[in-house]
């Protein structure tokens, strides 16, 4: 064995013993699974940002519409997450911040879920008012404004919510959605549509799917310490 | 100093009270009595619980406040946090200018604390959150204030952007702002410091910037601003902007000294008295009103011997000369008793048996004088009691104002039309149309009847 493979176990075993350390990074089990949309997919709008040069001039190609996203059958922007199997058990808020950028005049990301009680940094990167309006209807509302680029607010959530919509009104077409949950096991699907929730204590869960315009889908599954298994999900146009 | 010892008890007895409850707990009792009060007063627009569905919401624009959804717009507080006793109290007893929110004088200061410790039982949110009030900073005053940093900081804080420019609320974002309820909603025109809802003195403002006004989208710029200071110099600056109107039941037409002016920039025009007109509407569509958008128009006129030169400014958002157009029509009556047989320019086109109007009308689709008058003849065929007589318009649109000069002949052309003389005052009445806002037919904005004077 060199030295580099040396160096890398260790790390190997640094990783595992922080895993053990933090029980959401335990072993544990894992649930993935795809989620796909059923039928033909419809086209998704042009956005017409020209109220704002600046948000025109941060683009070369038309930008689309985001609240339906499907790449070959595959569903984007979907929330995945345990609803229902946790109870009784606690995970403490991380103190990472989940960053929402204003970019371009858009949301990045679009959808995200966040712990209760874990900063949200806002962000503004644009040259440009922004006023991020977010209208939760268990948590504290709030709409500031963010006049000036680089300019970072940080926000939290004290309750589950799912979803609590952002926007901004000045931009009409930029919307967000965050899901709001107590716990950490929770995805987003990408472009491909697939998702992961690992580390998960062995037990029994109701896992749900939800999308800002389709709503949501549950399964069930059981999962043993160590185990993998697929649940997948496939969404009707509404 | 010789005060009876009974007056330096209640001196004291206030001062105790002051400080030791700025915001006295209310017992059940006062909720009793607040309730009362408001199924007397509240009910009918904010609705029995308070879901803002009393009887005469819909009949309203602004929509009465859905006060059991606990989103306030008037505070002092932190966004998203409860409004204080002392806003709620402020909105209560000064009313909301530009709403149908009046001010609540008549009733007792215990009535209206007992109804805002109601107000307060009807949403959660007064349980759920402690109001979070803002520190305002200091008013540096006006002399300290400075005009040109408040101008910077209105362009740095993209103001604009729904204020517009000059703050006539006719920014690039303001045609598709909507609240939280999704319904449309305009930007303030910061021009018109009578409509400002809950204020327009600079500590007013300063509030509404630093809190926002939850449910709409003016944003809380607490964090926004690099300092205290600067939101004052905005403030006075927002202040600044503000145009006195100039209400008055009459408008004198000033004779020309030679020819009639030739444009609306004449210096002639300094020589003519303005008076603005207040507007308004009352056009329902299945019992919900139909907003309209110009609610004031300014009147000048000049006259010589053939014809009086009337010259119009009002603020639109939004320039509309297609479909339907932009548009005005001025009423004369020929005696003012005709007011009664008239009745309201609200209700105009009366039926078959009321008097014929004398009308000038000017829509923004023209773009020449010769189309004007062929204009002139198609509108009128489509007013059963109008009768039309000969004008000619200028028009101009610049950064939400319009400016038009509307000429018309001392003597009616037509039978039963008005001819205007200096011996005694005619009756002047003023309809308009925000074409941007769909506004046609009977959707428009309405004046009062008010005296028309050849000086």
């Amino acid at each position: 064995m060199n030295t580099s493979r040396k160096i890398m176990l260790g790390f190997l075993f640094i990783i595992l013993g922080m895993g053990i350390a933090n029980p959401a990074f335990a072993a544990g089990a894992t649930v993935s699974g795809k989620v796909s949309f059923e039928g033909a997919a419809p086209s998704r709008e042009k956005i017409k940002m020209a109220a704002d040069p600046v948000c025109l001039g941060a683009h070369k190609d038309p930008v689309l519409s985001e609240d339906l996203v499907v790449n070959n059958g595959a569903l984007q922007n979907v929330v995945v997450y345990m609803k229902d199997g946790l109870s009784g058990k606690t995970f403490p808020a991380p103190t990472t911040p989940v960053v929402i950028d204003q970019a371009g005049c858009q949301y990045h990301p679009h959808v995200f879920g966040i712990q209760v009680g874990q900063p949200l940094e806002i962000r503004n990167s644009d040259a440009t008012l922004h006023n991020i309006n977010a209208q939760p209807k268990l948590n504290k509302r709030f709409n500031i404004a963010q006049p000036t680029k680089g300019m970072k607010t940080t926000k939290t959530f004290d309750k589950v919510e799912i979803p609590v919509p952002f926007k901004c009104n000045v931009h009409p077409w930029m919307a967000a959605h965050a899901v709001v949950l107590d716990h950490p096991f929770f995805g987003v699907t990408g472009e491909n549509g697939s998702f992961t929730l690992n580390g998960l204590p062995a037990g029994t869960y109701t896992v749900e799917a939800w999308h800002e315009k389709l709503g949501t889908q549950t399964a069930q599954v059981t999962v043993a310490d160590g185990e993998t298994k697929t649940v997948n999900f496939s969404f009707k146009a509404k | 100093m010789c005060l009876s010892s009974s007056i330096r008890w209640v001196i004291g007895l206030g001062i105790v009270g002051f400080l030791g409850s700025p915001t006295p707990a209310f017992s059940d009792a006062d909720l009793a009595a607040g309730k009362d009060a408001y199924e007397a007063n509240c009910a009918r627009c904010h609705g029995p619980t308070g879901a803002g569905d009393g009887p005469d919401a819909k009949r309203m624009f602004p929509k009465p406040r859905k006060l059991a959804e606990g989103i306030f717009k008037f505070r002092t507080t932190a966004s998203g946090t409860p409004p204080t006793d002392e806003d709620l109290f402020r909105t209560l007893s000064t009313g909301l200018p530009g709403s149908r929110m009046p001010d609540f004088q008549r009733l007792s200061e215990e009535t209206r604390r007992n109804l805002i410790a109601y107000v307060k039982s009807l949403s959660p949110i007064f349980k759920d959150q402690a109001p979070e009030p803002i520190d305002l900073g200091k008013d540096p005053g006006p002399k300290e204030a400075s005009l040109a940093k408040g101008k910077e900081v209105y362009a740095q804080l993209g103001c604009a952007s729904c204020h517009g420019t000059a703050g006539r609320g006719n920014g690039p974002s303001a045609p598709t702002l909507v609240d939280s309820w999704g319904s449309p909603i305009r930007a303030a025109n910061l021009t018109q410091g009578w409509n400002y809802r809950a204020g327009s003195g600079v500590k007013e403002i300063v509030a509404r910037m630093m809190a926002g006004i939850d449910g709409t989208p003016m944003p809380s710029y607490a964090d926004a601003l690099s300092s205290k200071e600067d939101a004052w110099h905005l403030a006075y600056y927002v202040h600044s902007l503000q145009e006195t109107p100039h209400w008055n039941r009459t408008i004198e037409a000033v004779k020309a000294a030679g020819s009639l002016p030739a444009d609306p920039e004449d210096p002639k025009w300094q020589e003519a008295p303005r008076t603005d007109l207040r507007l308004s509407s009352t056009v329902y569509q299945q019992g919900e009103i139909q907003p309209t958008s110009v609610n004031a128009i300014g009147v000048q006129a000049v006259y010589n011997e053939d014809a009086v030169l009337f010259r119009l400014t009002w603020q639109d958002p939004n320039e509309s000369r297609e479909d339907p157009p932009d548009a005005v029509r001025l009423f004369l009556l020929q005696d003012r008793r005709l007011k009664f047989q008239v009745g309201s320019l609200r209700s105009w086109p009366a039926g078959p048996d009321a008097p014929a109007l004398d009308v000038c009308s000017w829509s923004a689709k023209q773009d020449s004088a010769r189309e004007a008058e062929q204009m002139l003849e198609s509108n009128d065929s489509e007013i059963t009691s109008g009768a039309a007589s000969s004008s000619r318009s200028q028009d101009s649109y610049a950064d939400g104002v319009w400016t038009l000069l509307i000429k018309r002949p001392l003597k009616s052309f037509h039978p039963g039309g008005v001819t205007l003389s200096t011996k005694k005052p005619f009756l002047f009445g003023a309809v308009v149309f925000d074409g941007g806002n769909g506004e046609r037919d009977r959707r428009r904005a309405n004046s009062n009847w008010v005296d028309l004077v050849l000086k």
